[in-house]
């Protein structure tokens, strides 16, 4: 049975560039728009791992980290941020928040994949 | 207060300036020639028309002031008059077109968004059928090539008895032929004995005329070896029959046999003829599908490594199509600015003639702005290597 990945991210032609990359390995995708559009796709499915920006409207990445480690059926769920920020202090914050690994945007899709691979919960 | 004390001031010096002469001139005369009454009245007088040609000076002076200020204050107020409009008209073009620049912006966004959107999208379907392709050409390399060598393994296998029948045939066609010229040598064997039979009939038929010559010579008592030299002589004849069908069926046969053995030795040179093309037709068809399985396959690998390299540059497109998320973010930054200029210029706009250079805080909204601009642009405009790209924590 093929995998869940939630993609969070404001920009449609970034979610539909990460989903063309993870669809061609074989997982399934959702995607969300923001932070707080995220949190409302978490129920009724099972999430293996969660693909996110950092600056989005609403409710930014680092909050949605946050927010999603606070629930108890995702609190061990791999989230990995994709962002164009390249700050360390960004970085440390992310970690702090939970995250698992940082993509830096413009990515190519085979590296994503590998930390996709890596972290993508059985 | 500070007009009124110049004006006070410059009117004593226009005044007192021109009396001064004549003071000191009578004051100096006094001093030489005594103080008469005359001396004072002539410097009196003399004063007096100093200060009022001073004053009259004065006057004059204070006139062309008057109108020189007079159209100062015209001048002013008419440039007063054209940088209020100005400044109107600057307000009012820049509330104007801010919410057309925005939505320019918003539109030129969302169209190149849509635009990417949708590239994106036939780009994602290109590198799927380049991945069909892909697997496509790995089964031809794979099972499909093991397919085609299995099949032309067993076609040969296939073909391998048939040629082994046919070379059976072909060794059964020069077993006959190797027979019938033995039976040929027969026939000539056959053929001398109907000759040596032929003979020994004529020597019989010679012994029987002999004995009748004999059996007429000795008379009556050579009767009945007549007769005897007279059956032997039928005897004779009747063989002599015998053996003239006997030789004639056996040069019939003799020339069957010659006829059968001419068309099996032709026949058994068609037959090596034939078997040999048969056997090299076969290894040709088979090396000629080899030869064209082996095309076929390099094709195929070829067909497979130029969609693995269109596909390569189809994912570095897709790369190059994430700057569009920059391009959004930096033309979303020219929005907000557009809309705190607009918000900035109608917060002042109300303060109507109280409104002054100070409230547009020039220098903080360059820095706010350069500073939002700043986070954008900092940004890698590239793709960053793969030991930055990727992080674990």
């Amino acid at each position: 049975m093929a995998k869940t990945i939630l993609i969070v991210d404001d920009s449609a032609s970034m979610r539909q560039v990460v989903g063309i990359a993870l669809k061609g390995a074989g997982y399934e995708v959702i995607e969300a728009c923001d932070g707080k559009d995220a949190l409302s796709k978490l129920t009724g499915v099972k999430i293996h791992l969660i693909v996110s920006d950092i600056n989005m409207p609403v409710m930014d990445g680092i909050a949605f980290v946050k927010a999603v480690k606070q629930l108890d059926n995702y609190k061990f769920t791999p989230i990995i941020m994709l962002t164009t920020e390249m700050e360390d202090d960004k970085k440390r914050a992310a970690k702090e928040a939970g995250a698992k690994a940082w993509v830096t945007k413009p990515f190519q899709p085979p590296i994503l994949l590998a930390a996709v691979a890596k972290l993508v919960l059985p | 207060m500070q007009h009124d004390q110049n004006n006070s001031d410059s009117k004593f010096l226009y005044g007192s300036l021109p009396a001064l002469p004549a003071i000191l001139g009578g004051m100096i005369v006094s001093w030489q020639d005594g103080a008469t009454l005359s001396v004072v009245f002539v410097s009196l007088l003399l004063a007096f028309f100093g200060m009022a040609s001073g004053l009259f000076l004065w006057r004059r002076h204070i006139n062309e002031l008057t109108q020189t200020n007079f159209r100062w204050v015209q001048d002013e107020n008419s440039k007063i008059d054209a940088v209020s409009t100005y400044t109107a008209e600057l307000e009012r073009l820049l509330l104007t077109i801010s919410p057309i620049l925005s939505q320019h912006v918003m539109v030129s966004r969302e169209h190149t968004e849509q635009e990417v959107i949708s590239l994106t999208s036939r780009f994602a379907d290109m590198v799927g059928e380049l991945q069909q392709i892909v697997d496509s050409a790995d089964n031809t390399l794979g099972g499909q090539h093991y397919h085609l060598d299995s099949v032309i393994t067993s076609s040969r296998d296939l073909l391998q008895p048939v040629l082994e029948v046919l070379k059976q045939v072909h060794k059964a066609d020069h077993d006959v032929l190797d027979e019938l010229q033995k039976l040929s040598g027969h026939m000539s064997g056959l053929n001398a004995m109907a000759t040596e039979m032929r003979n020994l009939t004529g020597r019989i038929n010679r012994l029987a005329l002999s004995a009748a010559n004999e059996a007429s010579l000795a008379g009556e008592q050579g009767r009945g070896f007549a007769v005897v030299a007279s059956d032997a002589r039928k005897l004779a004849d009747d063989s002599s029959q015998i053996d003239q069908q006997l030789g004639n069926k056996v040069n019939d046969i003799i020339a069957a046999i010659n006829a059968a053995l001419k068309i099996s030795e032709n026949s058994a040179q068609v037959d090596d003829s034939t078997l040999f093309q048969a056997e090299a037709n076969i290894d040709q068809t088979l090396s000629h599908l080899s030869l064209a399985l082996t095309h076929y396959r390099d094709d195929a690998c070829a067909l497979r490594n130029n969609a693995e390299q269109i596909r390569g540059e189809i994912n570095n497109v897709l790369v190059a199509l994430q700057f569009q998320d920059r391009v959004s973010q930096i033309l979303m930054q020219v929005e907000n600015n557009l809309l705190n200029l607009q918000k900035t210029i109608e917060k002042i706009q109300q303060q109507g003639s109280n409104r002054d250079g100070n409230m547009l805080r020039v220098d903080e909204a360059v820095e706010h702005i350069e500073e939002n601009y700043k986070s954008v642009s900092s940004r890698p405009d590239h793709v960053p290597d793969s030991s930055d790209e990727l992080t674990f924590f």
